[in-house]
């Protein structure tokens, strides 16, 4: 067989060409040439001279990252609360979506679903003035609780370990809602006639959920996987800092790549050393994909192969996910 | 009819009897979504109150359900001026508007290449727009390029382009797409019509539901967006509402981690009540319009799902 | 290394003997100065950066301004405005985009030096005597020196001294109530007026303590005396009276140990909250909800027009007052401005002519602002307009007193400016300037260790302090304190030599 080159293609598919020709252009143009000025990591930024005119200085922009062992540390800390987050806020939405599907009270559903939706809209600098005064030490609400019952107060900001879940739950919270939007389209989008004939063919409640619903959503789940973990290392910086602040003591729970460098050249500024984070994330990100590229593949083939089966060994493979 | 449809949808599991288990099951069911619409629900009226409260009573007794002391001080302070406000509710809703029609037109036409298999480059595209999630080039070079070579400085193009396209909705659309049977396409083919007839008379009326979900999450992000217009807006003219109550929320804080460095005296903080009222009448118009969108929203995944 | 400090020093040393030699010049043609110099045929705009939210009212303030610039020097003037919000991000990124705009707000918090030494500002070497001769006659040696970086001179510092002093901004009522007739100016004081708050008004949290970190160990090492070598770097200090003063961090300094041991008990005593570095509400004192805040006398006139009724007194806590940096506000031309010229010959006018000034600073009569008798100010509507943002333009002739602001703080002002002598303690250092090119790196990081572990330690939120201490040491080393020690002291010895000569 012939082998076709990229003009006949392009002969063949001229509309296809056409049709991705904008999104080509504008993420060319909007994502891609801006990478070239990641070379500022390499450099000491002079103003007067400019991204490509600046004098290199080897790595010396990346010290600051790996100074005092705290390279190691903000980096597992990104990577692990980002898993965190990715787990419990994607398990959320798809529970809260198959159960939203299932509610059939037309105005309970269309409230509920309206509600859910609202954390999304509240920002952060208002999620951490709310922190504050459920967690703080002398009037939080917690604190007032467990004083009208006699117990002994608690103080939060002294206890490292009890953030990674505070800051987990708030992260499930806001984005719950926003996440089940897709959840709720993509079992929506399941036939109407297989949920029916299922029911009236005796499928219980749960057989309905196993083997119709959550193979509807997997492909869905899967991408939103793939994409979050493609930011694997780059922490919602305005989350952690509202929520944190600057409370050293919970550093070593809390501190991730983002705010790491926020503190660290917020009195002093270096444009050099800012690029050069970004590039640390860029390449861990890079490398950490390029690792599971492959079953990235295999997975996706694999799913196809089983869709066409029978569910109940896709059943299997979710709860393995 | 759609109303048809969704009633059809919506009685016929009533018609099963229900089993034990089954009952047990909506229990929880409705008693979580319950829950989580309160847990929801709950710190926004508080957001609510709050912006209604006077300031004093705040800083002594934190938020409460219902408002301490009674107080519209803050609402009164941001529509002091309304034309700005009512200015930056029009460039919020014209970013919007224009935004998402066009990130729709783009990431469905590019979801239909990329999920079209006989398409040769269909992976090495899709690579492309990928990995951009993985490497970016930076705040700092992304704006100096933006600035100097694309001229978008105090440009609305800033606010509308950067949010245009995102791996992410082109991915899920992909999704949708892909629901869609090849074999509908190929028999369209072999009928004569043409790659854009296809794509506008086939699949497009078959991806109301992906429209719906990409149409929404495209319009959330321009109506939230206030990152770019911090970067490249100079002109107060130009400003989306949430740059604004960004700036209101956060100046408290900028100011007072200087204060101690600069010998500057700082008179009139926004205070807490303004900040929260400043969010409500930010949101307010999102929370009030969603639910009729959602009508919109939900007619549209019924149909599709009906027909696809 | 050596060869870039020779060149340092090479560059410090010119910068000097051009400012003096300069200095004679200008006071004899000071006199005779016009703005005439600048050709003013052509009007164009010109585009000030500033920092600060841009105020409600600025329209019609720009307006009036503008009409009396087209008619003085044939220019318009474009403010664009950097938020509070976005400085942090948007100001380092303004100098590296290539836009074009002529003059910029800076500071030492926004990172003067750095930024001249890496070639953001154009150098006034010659243009400031020439086209701002009235703002330059009133320039001091030591403005300008401060001003110069790596021989050029890369601002025109503002012509307002403010002071080093950091003090307690506390409650006359309450203090009177205590019995306390005393200015309360020191440790043991802060102590018996803290106890009976604590002891009296439970609803009142003692010490004003918030997320921005604490201010004792200032208050602590000004009052003994110490001087930090760098307001980015306050973890190093230095006694500026010895004759070879010795950079050392602050957790080794003489009675460090007692000074965190002493802000345990008071933290213990529960003076300030539990939960302070969490707590964004920085107005506490303002709105009673705190009774003392440790702060500079600014900030304490602000509080007295804020709440007349509660008598705010201040207690200098300074054992040496000198005048803060004079670039600490200061106004810089771009590199990028087309028009520098008329630039300085408009920032000449802004801060030498009482009209221009005011309009510029306080708007218009009678509908921003309005005058008493006395020539004192009020603003008429903050939401309207207040003057936030312009403190660069601020002079000693042309600056007016806020109404309302207790005569006290003329007489303290007063009273330090007699106190201050050219070369002698704190002031002999106000010249010096800190390169942190070789050591950014180790800033960043003990910038950061100091965020986390010396924080805690100030704030007492620790059981036990002496392994604190340790374990703050161990961290700071780690992250490189003793090569920004080395180098500190190097250059601070460097400063003294080149004094001598």
């Amino acid at each position: 067989m012939k082998k076709e080159g990229f003009f006949d293609e392009f002969k063949k598919n001229k509309a296809l060409f056409a049709m991705a020709a904008p999104a080509f252009i504008l993420v060319l143009v909007m994502s891609y040439f801006p990478m070239s000025g990641l070379i500022l990591a390499f450099k000491e930024y002079r103003y007067n001279l400019g991204v490509f005119g600046s004098p290199f200085n080897g790595l010396q922009n990346f010290g600051y990252l790996f100074s005092s062992g705290t390279g190691w540390l903000i980096t597992r800390n990104t990577i692990l609360y980002n898993l965190l987050n990715l787990i419990t806020s994607q398990l959320f939405a798809v529970i809260i979506a198959i159960f939203i599907t299932e509610i059939h009270a037309k105005y309970f559903k269309k409230v509920t679903q309206t509600v859910i939706l609202l954390p999304y809209f509240i920002s952060w600098v208002v999620v951490g003035v709310f922190v504050f005064s459920i967690f703080n030490y002398e009037t939080g609400l917690i604190n007032s609780v467990i004083q009208t019952f006699g117990g002994e107060k608690v103080n939060f900001y002294m206890m490292p370990m009890a953030w990674p879940v505070i800051i987990c739950a708030f992260n499930a919270w806001k984005w719950t809602g926003y996440n089940s939007v897709i959840y709720i389209a993509a079992v929506t989008g399941v036939d109407g006639e297989i949920n029916e004939a299922a029911a009236i063919d005796g499928a219980t409640i749960f057989q309905r959920i196993r083997y119709i619903t959550l193979p509807s959503i997997r492909p869905t789940l899967v991408t939103m996987i793939l994409l979050q973990v493609g930011r694997i290392l780059r922490g919602d910086f305005e989350m952690f800092y509202q929520i944190v602040g600057n409370n050293g003591q919970l550093f070593n729970a809390t501190d991730v790549i983002d705010t790491y460098v926020f503190r660290s050249l917020i009195t002093n500024p270096d444009i050099g050393m800012t690029a050069a984070a970004t590039f640390y994330q860029s390449v861990l990100c890079f490398a950490i994909i390029i690792d599971r590229q492959h079953d990235r593949e295999e997975d996706r083939r694999r799913l196809r192969a089983v869709l066409k089966k029978e569910g109940k060994k896709l059943w299997q493979r979710m709860t393995k996910i | 009819m759609a109303k048809n449809d969704k009633d059809m949808m919506e009685s016929a599991p009533r018609k099963i009897k229900l089993s034990a288990s089954s009952k047990a099951f909506y229990v929880i069911c409705y008693g979580i979504v319950l829950l989580v619409a309160v847990v929801c629900l709950i710190p926004f009226l508080l957001l609510l109150s709050g912006s209604v409260t006077a300031e004093q009573w705040i800083s002594f007794h934190g938020f409460s359900l219902i408002p301490g002391e009674f107080s519209l001080e803050a609402y009164g302070i941001i529509f002091k001026t309304p034309e700005r406000i009512l200015r930056a509710y029009g460039v919020s809703i014209f970013i919007t508007a224009a935004g998402t029609l066009l990130g729709l037109l783009l990431t469905t036409m590019t979801a239909y290449v990329i999920s079209r298999k006989d398409f040769k480059y269909r992976n090495w595209l899709s690579f492309f727009f990928y990995f951009t999630t993985l490497f970016n080039g930076g705040m700092v070079s992304t704006y100096i390029f933006y600035i100097q070579y694309l001229h978008l400085k105090d440009n609305m193009l800033a606010l509308i382009l950067p949010g245009m396209f995102n791996v992410f909705y082109l991915l899920i659309m992909r999704t949708f797409v892909n629901n869609v049977p090849f074999s509908l396409i190929e028999s369209a083919k072999l009928d004569g019509a043409g790659e854009w007839r296809i794509l506008f008379t086939i699949v497009i009326p078959l991806l109301k539901s992906g429209l719906a979900t990409i149409g929404l999450f495209l319009a959330l992000g321009y109506w939230n967006d206030w990152y770019n217009a911090m970067l490249y807006m100079s002109t107060e003219t130009k400003y989306p509402l949430q740059y604004m109550l960004y700036s209101i929320q956060q100046q408290t804080q900028a100011l007072s981690r200087i204060a101690a460095q600069a010998g500057i005296q700082v008179q009139n903080l926004p205070s807490n009540s303004l900040k929260l009222a400043m969010a409500v009448v930010a949101t307010g118009p999102i929370v009030i319009v969603y639910p009729f969108v959602q009508k919109y929203f939900i007619a549209g995944i019924t149909i599709g799902s009906v027909k696809g | 290394m050596k060869k870039r400090l020779l060149a340092t020093l090479l560059a410090a040393a010119m910068g000097l003997s051009l400012l003096t030699g300069c200095g004679g010049g200008s006071s004899s043609g000071g006199g005779s100065g016009e703005a005439g110099t600048v050709d003013t045929s052509k009007e164009v705009e010109l585009v000030m950066y500033v920092i600060s939210d841009r105020p409600a009212g600025q329209d019609i303030v720009d307006e009036n301004l503008n009409k009396l610039l087209k008619e003085k020097l044939n220019c318009t003037l474009k403010i664009n405005w950097i938020g509070w919000a976005e400085y942090a991000q948007k100001y380092p990124l303004l100098f590296s985009s290539g836009e074009a705009f002529d003059m910029a707000y800076c500071a030492g918090w926004l990172g003067f030096s750095n930024l001249a030494r890496r070639g953001a500002f154009m150098e006034l070497d010659t243009m400031l005597q020439q086209y701002a001769p009235d703002n330059y006659a009133l320039q001091s040696e030591t403005a300008l020196a401060q001003a110069t970086v790596d021989g050029h001179l890369y601002a025109v510092p503002t012509l307002l001294p403010t002071y080093t002093t950091y003090g307690a901004i506390y409650r006359g009522d309450i203090a009177a109530e205590a019995g306390i007739t005393d200015t309360i100016d020191t440790f043991e004081e802060v102590e018996q007026y803290c106890d009976y708050i604590v002891a009296n008004h439970p609803e009142m949290e003692a010490i004003n303590e918030y997320s921005s970190g604490p201010e004792t160990s200032l208050v602590w090492t000004r009052s003994n005396g110490l001087y930090d070598i760098d307001a980015n770097l306050r973890f190093l200090f230095y006694d500026p009276s010895a004759e070879h003063p010795t950079v050392t961090p602050l957790y080794d300094l003489e009675g460090a140990t007692d000074f965190y041991k002493r802000m345990k008990e008071w933290c213990d005593k529960g003076y300030w909250s539990k939960s302070a570095l969490a707590d964004t509400d920085s107005q506490k004192t303002q709105n009673g909800k705190a009774g003392l805040t440790f702060h500079n006398i600014d900030t304490w006139s602000g509080y007295t027009v804020q709440q007349p009724d509660w008598d705010f007194k201040y207690g200098t806590m300074t054992k040496d007052v000198a005048h803060l940096p004079f670039t600490q506000d200061c106004m810089v031309i771009s590199n990028t401005s087309k028009n520098p010229e008329r630039a300085l010959a408009l920032w000449n006018l802004i801060t030498t002519d009482q009209e221009v000034y005011d309009a510029f600073y306080y708007g218009i009569e009678g509908t921003t602002y309005e005058l008493n008798d006395q020539g004192q100010f009020t603003i008429l509507d903050m939401d309207l307009y207040s003057t936030n943002a312009m403190w660069a333009a601020r002079t000693m002739e042309l600056n007016r007193n806020q109404a309302g602001v207790p005569e006290e703080y003329d007489t303290i002002r007063e009273g330090w400016e007699q106190t201050i002598k050219d070369g002698v303690g704190t002031e002999k250092f106000t010249g010096f300037v800190l390169d942190t090119t070789n050591i950014t790196t180790e800033v960043a990081a003990c910038t950061n260790a100091k965020q986390q572990y010396g924080w805690p330690l100030e704030l007492g939120y620790t059981d036990d302090v002496e392994a604190s201490i340790e374990e703050y040491r161990q961290a700071m080393k780690a992250a490189g304190i003793d090569k920004v020690v080395e180098e500190c002291q190097k250059q601070l010895d460097a400063y003294i030599e080149s004094l001598g000569q």
